[in-house]
């Protein structure tokens, strides 16, 4: 699994679950975010993500992708895919990370999908280190 | 809604080409196969409206998202896992 950089805008043709309706995202990566991306939704006042790469919150994280999320994303094997892991903020101040259902993107068309595997050992809701 | 009986092995097709076949009857649950293009989505409702749910308590107002950046790398240990290449 070989992280790749995106910029720009990403389409998820399905939405998100619960976002059905939103299917483009900006994708906004930069040092003074580090190790944050953010996914800005581009409809007005549409939801918006922070999310993180999951093998910094896992790193022996080992996420499966069957082949009609492939084909969803237009990939095959070879391809390097972006994994982003979206980050919920709770109002005690900690924060959990979406091991579960991560957000996979193809550089290669800008497709994204968010994965719903039917089986998964991974949380929601994963703590994120914070200090 | 609609309701169908059906027994062992008998389906409904939904629209072109989404069948739903009874494949085991047991005492207190049912076996069901699904059979659909691959652009379709099926998943367990419990499933999804879990995910739903935490995309609900993660999703933000765009005007939000610096402040909330802010506050997260303020309270990232570092260094947060380092990726395996």
């Amino acid at each position: 699994m070989n992280q790749s950089a995106v910029d720009g805008v990403v389409t998820f043709a399905e939405g998100l679950p619960g976002f059905e309706g939103h299917h483009q995202f900006m994708l906004l990566a930069s040092s003074d975010m580090q190790p944050f991306t953010v996914m800005r939704g581009m409809a007005d006042g549409g939801p918006s993500f922070v999310a993180i790469d999951p093998r910094m919150v896992d790193r022996g994280y080992q996420p499966t992708l069957d082949r009609v999320d492939l084909a969803r994303l237009s990939a095959d094997e070879r391809d390097t895919l972006l994994w982003l892991a979206i980050v919920a903020a709770r109002e005690d101040g900690s924060a959990t990370a979406n091991l579960r259902a991560p957000v996979v993107i193809n550089p290669g068309t800008m497709r994204g999908i968010q994965v719903i595997a039917a089986e998964s050992q991974y949380r929601t809701d994963h703590p994120l280190p914070l200090g | 809604m609609l309701v169908f009986t059906r027994k062992v092995d008998e389906a409904i097709v939904i629209g072109d080409g989404i069948e739903i076949t009874v494949l085991r009857v047991g005492r207190d649950s049912v076996r069901i196969g699904v059979t659909a293009a691959p652009n379709v989505s099926v998943h367990r409702r419990e499933v999804y409206d879990q995910i739903r749910a935490a995309n609900a308590a993660a999703a933000s107002a765009p005007d939000a998202i610096p402040g909330l950046v802010a506050r997260l790398r303020r309270g990232v240990t570092p260094p947060l896992g380092t990726p395996k290449s």
